[in-house]
């Protein structure tokens, strides 16, 4: 089956409703009802054999068994999963802010490598070591690049502020000496609104310099 | 008459501070209302348009209803009625996961008749467009303004400069989308989680629509991730979400989508400004005639600034409102400054360049505020503004540098309307409570600073409960930068009233009169005779059983409005790829008594940035074939990320012993500045922003030909 | 988005087999996810099946020998980009994997995910708006909004490819390698690319039941110096207005054969052969440059909105030359 014939099954109302916008902005509009919803999305989803699965997820050191959907991501695990015994996993310090790996809040480390939870599925976060932010600090001992963003205010309403952590940590895990320019490339994927930067590149330098 | 004492004297106000939530921030633990995690909570989504403007034909919930983990469905709209922007809501769900909320609005059935739209200026401008709302011609009456005589003032100018300046519509972006977690208890009493800037407003609201007591509503705002302006009221989402949380009987949380807060969380309104403005020979400002808009969405107004921090005698304004069929503007981060600081400093440079004049001379000559020359002079200073291209353009290379300046003025003197306790108890821990709430400005930090100022403690000996109206200490919303000024003195009142208290029932012990005892650092002593002291713990255990918990009061003297600032750009234009790079910002910002120099200085950080944002990336991009928003997302919709961040001397300009709120001022001259600067590397203007590598290589190619 | 069936691959037959009958969209296969699931929770894509092809053994590493290189297509982009022997001898393609979103996207995101992704343009990412390469019947960015789209190649469909890394494989002669039902085949890269003429709907010759399992890039002569430049608007994690991934076999000033391809302008990665020709057995210099990036944009067709990247590609080709001799 063609992309087209595909789209036709699904579409037509739709298409219909856009093929009646026209071109002109003011044009005399006559469109004929369109559905906003009415798709069958939860149809598809039950009685699948893998489309649910019980798992076992090591964050932060601890094993989480959690049963999940395919599309679960792990972002949603870690913040509203509820484990198999009916406990809440509620690591909230991860973020969802954009929701399409376009910010940087959840970022989180999946075998020391900093990612997207929003942007990983809970099943392909199996066999990996996750650190969240609730992770980073050794007890009540902090990360010296936590010290470093509470010594140089680098946080203001702090939404965005453990993304950053979590990404200066793995930055400095692989480059102990970064320079500014290595600095902003290593968390060029993280967004922050309040418009922290110069006091965050400031943390970062006093964190090399203790690592 | 009550003071802040010399700077001399002061241990901990004027210094830098990290701020009290610092470690829960950076570990994760810092609970936002998005991260509220109720027992049984449901997650609510809510069905919006995805057109510009139509009529609701049929609706009908019950196949979402049927969906197993849904637990109620709700309508916000009705057939038949006109929906009128994208993101308008139409209905709720509720359900056992966000993911099951989320099936459950796909499976709504809805059918709308589109109907004619506009969603810009310009369709909605033009002639034929379908009026939209009750505006003829899609316009607001005009708003006109004249001082002086305006022909006589064209006469005695020597040039004149016509331009038209755009800034489109920013949207806030506040990284947490605003939202709330509701939870009854019974039909009695309302607890509400709100991610806002006023938790007494939100509470207040909440008390009218669900026609409850006030004080049997609690509204609990302990962090929250950025309002800039767009979060003062529940909301339809807020509304929604109690109603959902009464119907099921369990907590709801309903957060905004990062599309929905795109569309319809407010934004900063567009601006169109066509003015013509005359100076004389000498280097006077003497005639200013403008004739602008801008839209605010379809319902709501424009406005800006216009003439704007320079002097003009003569003048004529004439603004309106255009409706357009888009989500509502909201108050946003200085509103409606930097879009005209941006026409005024752009307008003052052309017209300088005409007189043949030096642009900071020229704003010198007609700037009234004594603050801002000396702000001129610093900055001018720091850029080094001797490196600036006196003629435009004339840089060799590929990248060419240049440099500008912007100024602006805000107000920030705080009001009345704060209340605050400060409780000293008998173990030696001090509490000081108030209902604003830190939007992360830190006032939070301030609050602790100011009260250990006062008792001769650290900051961090201080507990300070804000974000909660539980304990009937209300505050205002924390929006004109007015929440550190407000609540300043009142804090501080309230602290110097628990320290008279204690000093009463330590005066015994010292034997001295009440008013010869003072604080040192952890100790009270008598000032006649410096040997007799006693630690803060051996003072306070003489409370016994009692505590001390004194109220503070509004202090005129305490806070000051009128904050000037001044900023200096340097810039590097890659000619060939049309890049614009900010090399450096001078932020010269007039802020009063800063309490946290260190608070002071992020804040006129993230200022600079949110205007270099405005400045070089962001806009609300409209398509007029399908009446959507295209970049309702943070991938096309572009905020300021490292890459974009310049070297930022932010320069706390303390002139007297005041406090005034600096969250907003920063943002305002950056456009300015980094548009001028922009015109000095390259020696063509842009007047449209943002100033993206389309219009700069658009604009050289129209030179060169 | 949707809830699907998830498969964990285990060899390369079970995937062409359960991809086969399904035609696209029902069934797809995934790797790192950092596009695919931008599209399900769009609702771009409601795929019934995913297939995991993370679990495939052995396709995720970088070989050797002097010949080349050879690439798994589970390569992450992060781990191109940081290779040594990338940097230093195919320093295009490390450029263009360095440049690719950001370092979270790069750790995840794969070769073949990257050669395979789908167009940015805001109408197609639109579920409400059913654009031509949906099914519909109109490119909207034609009469619409194009800042971001095609200036060369479009009709009838005017999104730009959005790779980085495919530029620069074209640009030094790649290969890859396709495992379908019938077995494995080996084409050009370039020849992978195809145009909306050809099929509006796909931005490549990939049967519905075929997946890339590895590209092979020939060891470039001594003497060759390449680039990849990229101008965006934003710093990160911005895609290109235009990119220009340029390769040169250089003598002295001499260049003696030049390949160039650009991104960001057109539907596919886009082969300037007229530039390559100015360029290729002379001396490289500013006027050589200029001429090449003119011929590069001769036959652009900007929309409304786009010209300034007929200016832009000019400026990148020439830029990227002369950079053969600085």
């Amino acid at each position: 089956m063609s992309d087209k014939e595909k789209k036709q099954g699904t579409e037509i109302s739709r298409r219909s409703f856009i093929k009646g916008v026209g071109t002109g902005t003011v044009a005399a509009t006559v469109v004929p009802t369109i559905l906003v919803g009415d798709q069958n999305t939860a149809e598809a989803q039950t009685d699948e054999a893998t489309s649910t699965a019980v798992i076992q997820l090591n964050i932060n050191g601890k094993v989480h068994e959690i049963e999940v959907e395919s599309r679960t991501t792990l972002l949603t695990v870690l913040r509203d999963g509820i484990d198999t015994n009916g406990n809440n996993v509620d690591l909230t310090g991860a973020k969802l802010i954009c929701d399409k790996g376009e910010c940087g809040g959840c970022t989180i480390l999946a075998d020391d490598k900093p990612v997207y939870a929003c942007m990983m599925l809970a099943m392909d976060a199996q066999g990996k070591q996750i650190t969240t932010v609730e992770g980073i600090a050794d007890g009540d001992d902090l990360h010296p690049v936590q010290e470093a963003f509470i010594k140089h205010d680098a946080m203001m309403c702090g939404f965005c502020t453990p993304g950053f952590v979590v990404s200066s940590v793995a930055l400095l895990n692989e480059n102990k000496k970064p320079t500014l320019e290595e600095i902003k490339d290593g968390l060029s994927g993280n967004t922050c609104r309040c418009g922290t930067y110069p006091f965050i590149f400031d943390a970062v330098e006093t964190a090399s310099e203790k690592m | 008459m009550a003071s802040w004492g010399e700077a001399s004297q002061s241990r901990l106000i004027g210094k830098r501070i990290t701020r009290l939530s610092g470690k829960d921030k950076v570990t994760g633990k810092a609970k936002y209302t998005y991260d509220i995690n109720r027992p049984g909570m449901l997650y609510a989504r809510i069905l919006r348009s995805e057109v510009a403007r139509a009529e609701v034909i049929a609706l009908d919930l019950t196949p979402a209803e049927e969906l197993p983990g849904v637990k109620a469905v709700i309508e916000l709209t009705q057939v038949g009625n006109q929906l009128r922007y994208q993101g308008q809501e139409i209905a709720a769900v509720a359900a056992e996961t966000d993911d099951i909320a989320k099936d459950a609005l796909r499976l709504i059935h809805v059918e709308l008749e589109e109907l004619p739209f506009v969603v810009t200026e310009d369709d909605a401008l033009a002639e034929g467009a379908p009026e939209i709302r009750d505006w003829t011609g899609n316009k607001s009456d005009p708003n006109v303004d004249e001082r002086g005589d305006l022909e006589a003032g064209f006469e005695e100018a020597a040039v004149i400069v016509e331009a038209k300046y755009h800034t489109p519509v920013q949207t806030h972006v506040c990284l947490e989308t605003h939202g709330n977690v509701a939870e009854w208890r019974g039909e009695e009493y309302l607890t509400f989680w709100a991610s806002t800037q006023a938790v007494f407003g939100v509470r207040n609201d909440l008390a009218r629509t669900f026609d409850l007591p006030a004080n049997q509503v609690r509204v609990i705002t302990e962090h929250m991730g950025g309002g800039f302006g767009s979060k003062f009221g529940p909301g339809v989402e807020g509304h929604t979400a109690a109603r959902l949380s009464k119907m099921t009987g369990k907590p709801v949380k309903l957060m905004l989508t990062r599309r929905a807060e795109h569309l319809v969380a407010g934004n900063r309104p567009s601006m169109t400004q066509h003015v013509k403005a005359g100076a004389t020979s000498d280097g006077r400002l003497i005639a200013y005639d403008m004739q602008g808009y801008g839209t605010g969405g379809i319902g709501s107004g424009a406005g800006f600034t216009g003439p704007y921090v320079y002097s003009v005698e003569n003048s004529r304004t004439e603004r309106f409102n255009v409706a357009t069929n888009a989500g509502n503007q909201r108050a946003m981060r200085a509103p409606g400054h930097p879009q005209g600081a941006f026409a005024m400093d752009s307008l003052m440079d052309e017209l300088a360049e005409k007189l043949g004049m030096n642009p900071l001379e020229f704003r010198r000559l007609n700037d009234s505020s004594e603050v801002r020359q000396a702000q001129y002079t610093l900055g001018a200073q720091e850029i080094g503004w001797h490196k600036r291209n006196t003629v435009p353009g004339s840089g060799t290379g590929i990248k060419k540098r240049g440099l500008g300046v912007g100024s602006g003025q805000w107000g920030g003197g705080g009001g009345r309307g704060t209340q605050a306790r400060v409780t000293i108890n008998a173990d030696g821990t001090v509490e000081a409570v108030t209902g604003t709430q830190d939007i992360g400005t830190g006032v939070r930090t301030a609050i602790a600073i100011i009260v250990a100022e006062e008792l001769g403690l650290q900051p961090t000996d201080i507990s300070v409960t804000v974000g909660d109206s539980e304990p009937g200490l209300p505050s205002g919303g924390s929006g004109g930068s007015q929440t550190t000024p407000s609540v300043a003195p009142v804090i501080k009142t309230a602290a110097e009233a628990a320290k008279q208290k204690l000093f009463e029932h330590v005066a015994p012990l010292l034997q001295a009169p009440v008013d010869d005892l003072r604080v040192g650092i952890g100790t009270i002593y008598v000032a006649s005779d410096r040997t007799k002291t006693v630690t803060w713990k051996q003072a306070t255990g003489q409370l016994g059983m009692e505590s001390i918990s004194e109220g503070g009061n509004w202090d005129e003297d305490l806070r000051q409005g009128g904050v000037a600032g001044t900023q200096f750009a340097e810039v590097e234009v890659d000619t060939q790829t049309g890049h614009v790079g900010v090399i450096k910002i001078v932020a010269v910002q007039d802020c009063g008594l800063a309490i946290n120099r260190l608070a002071t200085e992020s804040q006129i950080n993230g200022g600079v940035i949110m205007g270099l944002g405005q400045t070089l990336l962001e806009e609300r991009i409209m398509d007029p074939q399908t009446g959507r928003m295209l970049n309702a997302n943070l991938e096309d919709y572009k905020v300021p990320g490292t890459y974009e961040i310049p070297e930022i001397k932010a320069i706390v300009f303390d002139t007297h012993r005041k406090v005034s709120g600096v969250g907003e001022p920063p943002c305002i001259p950056t456009l300015g500045a980094i548009a001028n600067a922009v015109y000095n590397a390259i020696g063509v203007r842009i007047r449209e922003l943002p100033i993206t590598p389309d219009k700069v290589l658009t604009a050289l190619a129209e030179k060169k030909a | 988005m949707d809830n699907f069936s998830y498969v964990n691959a285990t060899d390369l037959e079970q995937v062409t087999s359960l991809l086969s009958d399904s035609g696209w969209g029902e069934v797809m296969v995934v790797a790192g996810g950092t596009d695919l699931l931008g599209e399900l929770k769009e609702y771009i894509e409601t795929p019934k099946t995913l297939i995991n092809l993370k679990s495939l053994p052995g396709m995720d590493s970088i070989s050797m020998n002097t010949t080349g290189i050879t690439i798994g297509a589970l390569t992450t982009v992060a781990d191109i980009a940081n290779h040594p022997t990338i940097q230093q001898r195919y320093t295009v393609l490390a450029q263009a994997a360095s440049s690719v979103a950001t370092p979270q996207i790069r750790n995840v995101g794969t070769l073949g995910g990257n050669l395979c992704q789908r167009p940015r343009c805001w109408y197609y990412r639109d579920e409400t708006v059913n654009c031509l390469k949906k099914g519909g019947d109109t490119c909207y960015a034609v009469d619409g909004l194009s800042k971001y789209h095609a200036i060369l190649g479009g009709d009838p469909v005017f999104i730009v490819h959005p790779s980085d890394i495919a530029p620069a494989l074209i640009a030094l002669g790649a290969s890859l390698k396709i495992v379908g039902p019938e077995g494995e085949k080996t084409m050009k890269v370039e020849e992978f690319f195809t145009l909306p003429a050809a099929n509006p709907f796909r931005e490549n010759v990939l049967q519905p039941n075929e997946i890339v399992v590895e590209v092979h890039v020939p060891q470039p002569k001594q003497g060759t110096k390449s680039f990849y430049l990229k101008a965006r608007e934003k710093g990160a994690p911005d895609f290109a207005l235009a990119s220009v991934a340029g390769v040169f076999e250089m003598m002295g000033q001499t260049c003696q054969n030049a390949n160039i391809v650009l991104g960001g302008v057109a539907p596919a990665p886009w082969r300037s052969t007229e530039a390559e020709n100015i360029l290729s057995g002379k001396v490289i210099n500013e006027s050589v440059s200029n001429n090449a990036g003119a011929a590069a944009v001769k036959d652009a067709q900007p929309l409304n909105d786009n010209a300034y990247k007929v200016t832009l590609t000019q400026n990148l080709i020439s830029r990227t030359a002369m950079m053969a001799v600085s």
